[in-house]
């Protein structure tokens, strides 16, 4: 699915030259669930940033769902972006000034689709994270746990085949961050690869590979078994704890 | 261009939360659209105004204005014979076809006027107010040629018109078309007599004052020039096509050969006659296209720095687009949309404005009403000069890098 | 003085802030000069046309009007011009304090002992002699005429200039169409806007005349009427003028109190009446007499053009001071992170506000003083345009002051939005 090899991104100011990536290589296949750690300067947002074909990089082969992405110009890698990938920021980025619907339906229109079929696609995307009764909001009006929720569906709604996310949790607090990790878990068992950049030892645990960077290059290489489904001994599902969340808010 | 990447009514919203950048401007826009049209129409009307034709040999025309600076001259019979000696040298000029002289031009306001009626239907002048100031233009045998005057019913004046100096008898004139109309509608005119004398022809009608309707150009000449030689100002010149030039270099010369003690005010052809009545219209015209040009740059730069000012707040924004698979053209039209959103509504409040300003300037100056054409002009020129404005900035946001999406301050 | 530090502390501020974003400080000041340059060209051409040409007593000059046309057809209205009958029993009259009788005419004038026969185009005012105590006609060098026959004559200061290059030349003998007069007086530069002796036909902003000349003289010699002249009879010249029904000569009297006013008022009804009973006078009496200011408004002399213009240029600043308030806007946000800085450390809103209007005023002042210099263009540009505005397009100082106020307002003003807004940034959201 996403296939780096020897992948250097060097920045160069006036007197230093920094290897933000060295020889930087990774290779992750569909339906994985993939954590990236590492301490902060690392280069693991200059990982995110160049999988995320937001980044150029200097060195080295990149391939993402079989297309080769070095020397595709600009139009060609946003709309690669459009359509195989979808982000979740660590503040989730949400245009304030639009409804939540307005949000989702972003980068659908960029994708060309009519507008019934962005309609069916965005209320679809917001029913899997359980915001679908939201759709007239602004982000100002949600809490921070469904906001990044809003940008989850935002990212499923196109239908990528890979979800980036970066630290989706950093901004919330535990419950909430439980939220988001479950929903993401559930994509993951329903065929999403993913790659998460986080800090959190324990979630970078729960994931089926955990790859640590440092000072950009894969340090280091752990696997775990796949997780069991994340229920609770009480058995409620997700969309539960969603309603009751709603009626905190 | 593929409008359905945009969100319109996210941007309107978006537009909102500017009110007042926004309104103010809108506001810029309207006053500028305003202006444009009533500028617009100004210089249409001016030149609609100097495109009427005159009934006249404008451009063969050649019009000597003059006037003697010696006390010599109160001797009528010297300055007659002077002027009559100017007269047959100038005719002599290679290229002249034909000279005379007279006491005012047409193309004038007022002038030397007087009443004029049938002689048994004096009642004439209350029903027709314009018959009360009819242009009263002295003149010789040869004004008709000099001018270039066509002649509808019986003859110009001729010779036998001119009466001896202190004869009491009365003069034979000739009137325009639109007096005759005015005095016998479609009857004949000539051999009926008026208080100014008894009509032996009629001439086509030419434009006398251009600030009286078309069909009221009221005028009547008589062949008492010479009789009344102290106000015979201007000379005449009928020049044969592409001798201007040379003509007109040497009327001076021979003028002043003649006697030297005269004042030569002034040397021009009817066209530049018919140029300079305009000549304040087209002042003011050109006034309001240079404050036009002023207004578009103020409202230029509002443009840039509005575009600019809302763009550095959305750089975020925009890099979250992109990181979302917007492309470089997508930012750019979305940029461009906002504005020339903006431009749409401040070139629908525009509308009210220029009627206003027109209401307001009529009450002043003439000026014709607006019409759909000039609207869809100046909304264009608007619409130009913003886009040029916020290119820049535009081009300059679609540059923006995706990496931006994912920091976090 | 803690005040005064401040001030210079704020002053100092405001130039930093110039510095830091030159291009855009540059572009308020440039717009708003424009704006208010313009309209202050106007103005100044609005304020010539409509000021009082003699403050002095423009209350007690009154313009004689009458409609004694001799016949009802076509001058229903009272008129400007007078027969020659009515200019005399005005001159007779012992009521007024001064009168003046006059038509313009012209005539070409040379030093008579020149040698050169150069002679210049003049514009003459035949008048009777209290002309010059009525209209403060200002004598550098002699005084007027006092009789209104005499071959004597007064010039004014360019006349002068051109012929004797501005020496007393009382005594000197003009030759005037051939004639030869005395100069006995020569008036000193004299600016008349309006010419309010004159304000008829187009002729309101015309320089004062070159030749004053006894009327009876004028008339005598001939010479031609050059403003407006109406008759009901066929005449050859004005030589023939005196016992006809030529109307041409305009009349003003000066008097002193409504008393006189009333008494000169009910003089001229008196003489219409004594026309109307041997049949002379068919319409009904209507003499009227207008002070200088009422004369000039019914002559609506202020030119229709320029105020369509001064319209225009008032729409033109408004745009101006939009354009500088979203400028100012844009600056005092992107500044924002700077007014929290200030906030954060104990500048209270205050300050905050002070500091901009400080910097607004500033920027007042420099667009007033560059206004200035654009108004003076923006005239120079207008009479190149409307040439018949040359004499007028003159700035009087208070018309400058007003030009640096203006600019100064306009300044503020569009600085007190986006001051409102910079002040309601809250210090934590600038600086978290």
């Amino acid at each position: 699915m996403l296939n780096m090899n020897n992948i250097s991104r060097i920045y160069q100011s006036d007197t230093i030259q920094t290897h933000a990536l060295r020889d930087f290589s990774l290779n992750v296949k569909a339906g994985e669930f993939v954590a990236v750690t590492g301490p902060s300067g690392s280069g693991k947002s200059t990982f995110l940033n160049v999988a995320g074909l937001l980044d150029n990089f200097d060195r080295g082969q990149y391939e993402l769902d079989g297309v080769s992405v070095q020397g595709l110009k600009d139009d060609e890698l946003s709309r690669l972006r459009n359509e195989k990938i979808g982000f979740i920021f660590q503040n989730y980025n949400l245009i304030p000034d639009y409804s939540i619907f307005d949000n989702v339906d972003m980068p659908l229109r960029y994708r060309g689709f009519s507008a019934s079929e962005r309609k069916r696609r965005v209320e679809e995307a917001l029913e899997k994270v359980g915001l679908v009764s939201r759709l007239k909001y602004l982000p100002s009006q949600l809490s921070g746990g469904q906001q990044q929720r809003v940008a989850i569906a935002r990212a499923l709604a196109g239908e990528p085949k890979i979800l980036l996310a970066d630290e989706p949790t950093g901004n919330l607090d535990s419950l909430m961050a439980r939220q988001v990790m479950e929903i993401l878990h559930d994509l993951n068992k329903g065929g999403a690869t993913i790659i998460m950049v986080t800090h959190d030892p324990d979630q970078a645990r729960e994931v089926n590979r955990n790859v640590q960077v440092i000072d950009g290059q894969l340090a280091d290489f752990k696997i775990y078994a796949p997780l069991e489904k994340p229920v609770d001994s009480s058995g409620k599902t997700i969309s539960a704890a969603v309603n009751e969340e709603m009626a905190d808010a | 261009m593929n409008f359905t990447t945009l969100n319109i009514k996210g941007l309107i919203k978006s537009l909102l939360l500017r009110k007042f950048t926004t309104g103010l401007l809108i506001l810029q826009l309207a006053i500028t659209l305003g202006l444009l049209v009533n500028s617009a129409i100004l210089a249409f009307d001016t030149r609609e105004k100097m495109s009427q034709p005159t009934g006249l040999d404008d451009e063969n025309i050649l019009i000597v204005s003059t006037h003697p600076t010696s006390g010599s001259y109160r001797d009528l019979d010297y300055y007659r014979s002077i002027v009559n000696e100017d007269l047959a040298k100038l005719n002599q000029l290679p290229g002249v076809n034909s000279v005379s002289i007279t006491n005012q031009l047409p193309i004038r306001g007022r002038g030397m006027l007087s009443n004029t009626h049938d002689i048994d239907n004096p009642e004439q002048e209350k029903t027709d107010k314009y018959l009360q100031d009819v242009k009263y233009t002295l003149a010789d045998e040869n004004l008709a040629e000099a001018m270039g005057f066509t002649i509808v019913e019986g003859r110009f004046l001729n010779e036998s018109d001119e009466l001896d100096f202190d004869s009491e008898a009365k003069n034979n004139i000739v009137i325009t078309e639109s007096l005759k109309k005015g005095l016998y509608g479609d009857e004949s005119a000539v051999g009926r007599e008026t208080n100014n004398g008894i009509i032996v022809g009629v001439i086509k009608d030419i434009m006398l004052d251009p600030t009286l309707p078309r069909d009221k150009q009221y005028g009547l000449f008589m062949n008492t020039m010479m009789k009344y030689i102290f106000i015979g100002r201007f000379y005449v010149l009928n020049v044969e096509p592409g001798q201007m030039a040379n003509v007109r270099n040497q009327v001076t010369d021979t003028i002043l050969a003649v006697q030297a003690e005269r004042d030569i005010f002034d040397i021009f052809t009817m066209s530049e006659h018919l140029k300079s009545f305009y000549r304040d219209d087209q002042g003011l015209s050109d006034l309001f296209l240079l404050l036009c040009g002023l207004m578009l740059f103020v409202t230029a730069i509002s443009s840039y720095a509005y575009s600019q000012f809302h763009i550095s707040r959305q750089k975020k924004f925009i890099g979250i687009r992109r990181a979302l698979g917007a492309r470089k053209k997508d930012i750019l039209l979305y940029v461009l949309t906002e504005n020339w959103l903006v431009y749409s509504i401040g070139c629908l409040l525009g509308v009210f404005v220029a009627i206003g300003f027109n209401i307001l300037l009529s009450q002043h100056i003439s000026l014709s009403k607006p019409d759909m054409m000039l609207f869809v002009l100046a909304t264009a020129v608007i619409f130009i000069s913003g886009t040029v404005a916020t290119w820049f900035p535009a081009y300059h946001t679609s540059n923006i890098s995706p990496v931006i999406a994912t920091r976090t301050v | 003085m803690r005040s005064n530090s401040m001030f210079t502390y704020n002053l100092s501020l405001a130039m930093q802030s110039f510095k830091r974003a030159p291009s855009l400080y540059f572009l308020v000041v440039l717009t708003l000069s424009i704006g208010v340059g313009l309209l202050c060209a106007n103005l100044a051409l609005v304020n010539s046309m409509a000021s009082d040409p003699i403050p002095e007593k423009s209350e007690e000059l009154f313009h004689v009007s009458m409609n004694t046309w001799p016949n009802d057809d076509p001058q229903a209205e009272p008129f400007h011009i007078l027969r020659y009958r009515e200019a005399m029993k005005i001159v007779a009259s012992d009521i007024p304090k001064n009168s003046a009788v006059f038509y313009a005419s012209g005539v070409y004038a040379r030093d008579s002992a020149s040698l050169s026969l150069k002679r210049f185009d003049s514009s003459v005012r035949a008048t009777t002699p209290g002309f010059f105590a009525l209209t403060n006609a200002p004598f550098a060098y002699g005084s007027g005429f006092i009789k209104s026959s005499g071959m004597e004559v007064v010039i004014g200061h360019e006349l002068n200039q051109k012929i004797f290059s501005g020496e007393n030349s009382v005594g000197k003998v003009l030759e005037l169409d051939g004639e030869l007069l005395t100069i006995v007086g020569v008036l000193k530069p004299w600016n008349l806007r309006p010419l309010f002796y004159h304000a008829t036909e187009g002729r309101a902003f015309n320089l004062t005349d070159d030749i004053y000349a006894p009327l009876e003289t004028s008339i005598d010699l001939g010479w031609s009427i050059h403003a407006r002249s109406s008759s009901t009879v066929s005449y050859k010249g004005v030589k023939f003028t005196r016992d006809r029904d030529v109307f041409y000569l305009q009349a003003w009297v000066e008097l002193e109190n409504s008393a006189q006013k009333q008494a000169f008022q009910y003089y001229l009804d008196n003489y219409s009446q004594s026309l109307k009973e041997v049949g002379e006078h068919p319409l009904a009496i209507r003499n009227e007499l207008r002070d200088v200011n009422a004369w000039l408004l019914e002559q609506n002399i202020v030119d229709q053009k320029v105020l369509a213009f001064t319209l225009a240029s008032v729409l033109f600043l408004c745009v101006c001071v939009f354009n500088a308030s979203s400028l100012l806007l844009s600056r005092f946000h992107s500044a924002k992170f700077e007014v929290g800085l200030r906030r954060a450390i104990g500048a209270s809103n205050k300050h905050i506000l002070v500091q901009g209007i400080t910097e607004s005023a500033l920027l007042g002042v420099i667009a007033g003083l560059l206004s200035l210099l654009l108004s003076w263009l923006f005239l120079k540009l207008s009479t190149k345009f409307l040439p018949d505005l040359e004499n007028l397009a003159v700035l009087e100082p208070k018309l400058l002051l007003l030009g640096v106020l203006l600019a100064l307002v306009t300044a503020v003003f569009s600085a007190l939005y986006p001051l409102y807004r910079a002040n309601r940034y809250t210090i934590s959201a600038e600086l978290k």
